[in-house]
């Protein structure tokens, strides 16, 4: 019975259209029920984010099972129908696996490779199974793209490299320095991006943190937030030197950090490496101080521009990852297809088997005198005969099902032996 | 040249092709099959070396042939073992290239074909290369890790990253590792001078005596020693001490290739 995938997303329907498609658990228990009783699916699942409304199901006519869904979800919402026509998409067979790995693996996401996705697909799932809407096909496929999304995640960098620009920073905080445990860190100024960024050094493990602001109370009041110290902002000259970041962020018109103060803090540090982060527009630290060695400033531009090199990173692990996908694909078929023939080669092999012994209890009831030696010949021959014979049916049967015609070769198989009801057939 | 030999200069190269493709593809499989090459290489090396020093009956370094195919070795060992115990699978690109080069040279001048002067061979002649060879193992590291530094460091300085900028580790990183490699291999590299400078005095009377290796191997002392210095007492750190490693290294394979190339007493 072919596998099929329902649905829309950010690329094909305008939010708008997304949002009221949009159901909650509840809804969604329902809906999953009320698809269970029309019986025009056999298994049925809905995953439904603020960017995707799927239905991934197993139905004969996947047409109609695709209409009685979305007709559901509408009615559901209170949208016409019609205005779904146009944004909906249906993939079968191959192609609905692929979908699947494809979004648990977050390559079908508006920003490729964020995280949340995969969760949201384990959600849909559970929910399914709780409303046992699951059978032996979406088990074996989602559990399978559960797999592939972390292979997808482990061996490609499609989740990796900072999408933010606060993130970023930290990011090159760490290419600068390896551990960010213990670094210190100077926060200069009250913007929020700044303290978004020293938040994240925070999780990070870097400590002590300073904070310098022009108002007292201010830099108090962030230090608190921070669980860091404040320092007056005239003692910035002297903070320089004890820290290994500085972020600034101030709403200041002229430079707050000074090539020459900065200089000064290099020479009395030894070569240990100061990272400047300027978040400010205007800049707060002189733009020569970036040519100071070991000394290394990023203001608000170059985080953009890092942030933009990333995203391009990520769509070059990302065509990596679609190589891999596609790879899971043809396995994934591959045993899928496999999983259908074998009950056919079994009952084969059983039915053969049971001829054969039954012959040869006949022929020994006729030689009562045979020797052992004689049985076990017999034995022998009659067992190498049937083996023999099924060789090649066997290997057929294979080979058909990876051609993707099992249904045809296990119903002639069937038919030709008396082996019953055919598998697949029904 | 033993044919063991060969197949294991082989197996580096094609390391080195595989180590540099994973640099890009940053392919997994691709890892896993460069470090498998690069074990069946090193065992193979090992094999040759045995099977070479067990027919000649004496340390298969009396060639500077047969010593750089043993610092090689030496030098593939460490590693495979850094690349385990840091983690950093990426340093592969940049040592197996020289390995390569200095794996393929020592093939062509060929092993164990010079007839030593029995007169001349001692304990203290093996000591000095041994300890010379480690310290010749542990630059070839310190090397890759200086290239590596720079390409970084230039990368985060220039503000606009690119493929090495995901490819490669910390600068920290980077740094530490050449600050231990140098700190590993100084000493060996001292002491194996030192004991040669003695042997040289005993055996010939006279210290340097025009031996173009003798002569090149203490500029590049020199440098080590300044780059050493410098990071010990004046906190040189990051890119002053990557170029200094990578001169200091440049001076060591000059120093090789005169005594490949070149007359001399330490002459193959």
């Amino acid at each position: 019975m072919p596998l099929f995938v329902s649905g829309l997303n950010h690329r094909t329907a305008p939010v708008d259209v997304r949002e009221q498609l949009a159901v909650d658990e509840d809804k969604l228990r329902e809906i999953l029920h009320d698809v269970q009783a029309t019986s025009a699916l056999s298994e049925a699942l809905v995953l439904s984010t603020c960017n995707r409304v799927e239905v991934y199901g197993v139905a004969d006519v996947p047409g109609e099972a695709r209409a009685v869904c979305f007709r559901m979800l509408c009615r559901q919402r209170g949208l016409d129908p019609a205005r779904l026509e146009g944004a909906l998409y249906t993939h079968l067979e191959a192609d609905a696996v692929r979908h699947a790995f494809r979004v648990a693996a977050s390559l079908d996401s508006m920003m490729v490779g964020e995280p949340q996705i995969l969760g949201q697909v384990k959600d849909a799932f559970a929910l399914a199974q709780a409303c046992e809407t699951v059978g032996p096909t979406l088990h074996a496929l989602f559990t399978q793209a559960f797999a592939v999304a972390k292979r997808v995640r482990n061996e490609t960098e499609v989740g990796r490299h900072a999408v933010s620009v606060s993130y970023a920073a930290v990011e090159l905080a760490r290419k600068i320095f390896a551990e960010l445990g213990g670094r210190a860190v100077l926060l200069v100024g009250a913007g929020k991006m700044g303290e978004l960024a020293a938040r994240h050094l925070v999780e990070q493990g870097a400590y002590p943190i300073y904070v310098a602001n022009r108002t007292w109370p201010r830099a108090q009041e962030m230090a608190r937030a921070l669980s860091g110290t404040a320092v007056p902002f005239d003692d910035l000259p002297t903070a320089l030197g004890a820290v290994d970041i500085v972020i600034t962020s101030t709403g200041a018109r002229h430079a707050v950090i000074t090539h020459d103060m900065a200089a000064r803090a290099v020479h009395g540090r030894g070569a240990r490496p100061l990272f400047f982060i300027d978040i400010a527009v205007p800049r707060d630290v002189e733009p020569s101080v970036g040519s100071l060695a070991n000394v290394y400033l990023y203001d608000i531009d170059d985080l953009r521009q890092v942030v933009d090199a990333n995203i391009r990173e990520r769509a070059r692990e990302a065509h990596r990852a679609e190589g891999l996908v596609e790879r899971e694909v043809a396995k994934f078929l591959a045993r899928l297809s496999d999983v259908e023939v074998v009950p056919t080669i079994v009952s084969l092999r059983a039915r053969l088997e049971d001829i054969r012994a039954g012959e040869v209890r006949k022929a020994l009831a006729r030689l009562p005198d045979a020797s052992p030696e004689t049985r076990a010949a017999i034995e022998a021959l009659s067992a190498a005969i049937v083996n023999k014979i099924l060789h090649v049916p066997i290997t057929k049967l294979r080979e058909s099902s990876r051609a993707g015609a099992a249904r045809s070769w296990t119903q002639v198989v069937h038919e030709l032996f008396g082996l019953g009801r055919a598998a697949g057939g029904d | 040249m033993s044919p063991v030999f060969a197949l294991a200069v082989i197996a580096y190269v094609i390391a080195t092709g595989l180590a540099l493709a994973y640099l890009i593809q940053r392919a997994e499989v691709i890892h896993r099959l460069a470090s498998v090459v690069i074990v069946a290489g090193w065992v193979l090396h090992a094999v040759s070396l045995l099977r070479l020093g067990l027919e000649l009956g004496r340390p298969p370094l009396g060639t500077l042939s047969e010593a750089l195919s043993l610092a090689i070795w030496i030098a593939v060992g460490l590693t495979l073992w850094l690349e385990r115990a840091s983690g950093l699978k990426v340093l592969g690109a940049f040592v197996l290239p020289v390995v390569s080069m200095l794996g393929v040279s020592s093939a062509a001048r060929g092993l164990g074909l010079a007839q030593m002067d029995r007169a001349l061979t001692s304990a203290w002649l093996w000591t000095h290369i041994a300890l010379a060879l480690i310290g010749i193992a542990a630059f070839m590291l310190n090397f890759a890790g200086a290239i590596m530094y720079v390409l970084q460091e230039r990368q985060l300085k220039a503000r606009r990253p690119g493929a090495f900028y995901y490819r490669l580790p910390a600068l920290e990183t980077l740094d530490r590792l050449t600050y231990r490699t140098l700190a590993l291999g100084f000493p060996f590299l001292t002491t194996g001078l030192i004991l040669g400078a003695v042997w040289a005095g005993r055996a010939w009377g006279s210290v340097f005596a025009f031996d173009p290796l003798a002569m090149l191997s203490f500029v590049a002392w020199a440098i080590y020693a300044a780059t050493l210095a410098g990071r010990a007492a004046a906190g040189w750190h990051g890119r002053r001490a990557a170029y200094f490693s990578i001169v200091g290294f440049a001076a060591l394979v000059l120093t090789l290739g005169a005594g490949l190339f070149l007359p001399g007493r330490h002459g193959s």
